[in-house]
């Protein structure tokens, strides 16, 4: 018995987690791009646009690791950008 | 404090009436530092002393400095490496160097410097700061840059906003985020007050509007040095636009290297004759500003004396 309900717990929780996970995963993609974004906009000159104010950039970079690992992540993933954009429309 | 900005073309005289201005200053008993913000230095020439790098003292009221562009930008970018080796877990995501490399090439990286070594002067105890600029296209830049870079400091704390608020809200539906680097679990900020990023936009910002406010103050007066000649006319006015552009006040025009003949050799008739040209339509276009002519001098004046002589006689 103690079993069986162990194992129910465990299944609503799995629900509850996939439910969240369906319910954030469109804001998180949404969120990984603004993220991606904001490091291309400040970060131009290292692909060859000028930046208007340099100065923001040397302010703001030694705390954007992780805009840099999404920037990084994103430009990786551009291969597959088809597939990982169908994936958040459940397109299969 | 009052700060002056002496601007204008390359090959004008800005060195010689500047350092003359702060040298006049510094005779009336105010505390005076002359500062040679171009990179071409020859305040120290005009001084007769070496001034490069450190602040250092001329005579009794006054101080004088060139300033080493290139040294501040490679100090700049070495604080900025080690913030980035204490903040960054994650090292290997971006080739530091290499970014450091195209940091220092990077276009604005000379005017960045030359605002935030403006910012560091008017921080000192003085009651007159005089400051020798590098020519007039940079000069400008440097001007509209706290203007530009408030305009893009905006957009960039809007764009913040947007993705702390998509982190917050994500939070509220999974809980904290938490990104594992190397191990180590570390928690992504969602609001404005803990995000450091947005702290270093607020700081810049404000940096910026207070550069702003002291351009646009009455303590702060910018000098046009050039020549009764026609291009160096239609620079002046390009000049005059941009101040106003940036809410800034032009205090006065010196015409060096003014011609001055008893009798006019038939060879340069036509350069006086343009002269007399200029100075009527400047004298229309500015007619608020003072215009001072400074005649053309055999020698340069080199030292305190000689430039302070050229003070009492004209730049006063």
């Amino acid at each position: 018995m103690k079993n069986f309900l162990e194992a129910l717990k465990r299944f609503f929780k799995g629900i509850d987690i996939s439910m969240r996970e369906s319910a954030t995963s469109l804001i998180e993609h949404e969120l990984a791009e603004l993220e991606n974004a904001f490091a291309l906009l400040t970060m131009s000159m290292f692909s060859g646009l000028p930046f208007p104010s340099t100065g923001i950039v040397l302010r703001i970079l030694p705390y954007m690791e992780r805009e840099v690992r999404v920037m990084s992540k994103r430009s990786a993933d551009l291969e597959d950008i088809f597939a990982e954009t169908l994936s958040h429309f459940d397109i299969d | 404090m009052k700060t002056y900005f002496f601007i204008g073309k390359g090959g004008v005289g800005k060195t010689t009436v500047a350092s003359s201005f702060a040298v006049g200053k510094s005779f009336k008993k105010n505390k005076t530092l002359v500062v040679s913000l171009d990179p071409a230095h020859n305040l120290g020439d005009a001084l007769n002393k070496n001034v490069f790098g450190q602040i250092t003292k001329v005579s009794d009221y006054l101080d004088a400095i060139e300033v080493d562009i290139d040294e501040m930008i490679n100090n700049y970018l070495k604080e900025m490496s080690e913030k980035m080796k204490n903040t960054y877990r994650y090292l290997t995501v971006l080739n530091i160097d290499r970014y450091f490399d195209i940091l220092r090439n990077s276009p604005g990286i000379e005017e960045y410097a030359t605002l935030e070594a403006i910012k560091h002067y008017l921080t000192l105890p003085y009651d007159i700061i005089v400051f020798d600029t590098p020519p007039t296209g940079i000069t400008l830049r440097v001007f509209s840059m706290p203007r530009i870079s408030i305009m893009w400091t905006n957009s960039l704390i809007d764009m913040r906003r947007r993705i702390l608020s998509r982190r917050k809200m994500v939070e509220n539906v999974k809980g904290p985020i938490e990104e594992e680097i190397d191990g180590e679990k570390v928690r992504v900020p969602t609001e404005e007050s803990e995000d450091p990023v947005m702290r270093e936009l607020f700081a810049y910002k404000s940096d910026m509007q207070a550069l702003m406010s002291w351009f646009s103050s009455e303590e702060n007066a910018v000098n046009i040095v050039t020549m009764a000649e026609t291009l160096a006319f239609a620079e002046s006015k390009r000049i005059m636009e941009a101040l106003r552009l940036n809410n800034m006040k032009l205090r006065r025009i010196y015409l060096n290297k003014y011609l001055v003949f008893e009798n006019v050799p038939e060879e340069l008739a036509g350069k006086v004759e343009e002269q007399e040209k200029v100075i009527e339509e400047m004298k229309r276009e500015f007619r608020d500003v003072e215009i001072k002519k400074i005649p053309f001098v055999r020698v340069s004046p080199q030292g305190v004396d000689a430039l302070y002589s050229l003070y009492k006689d004209y730049v006063e």
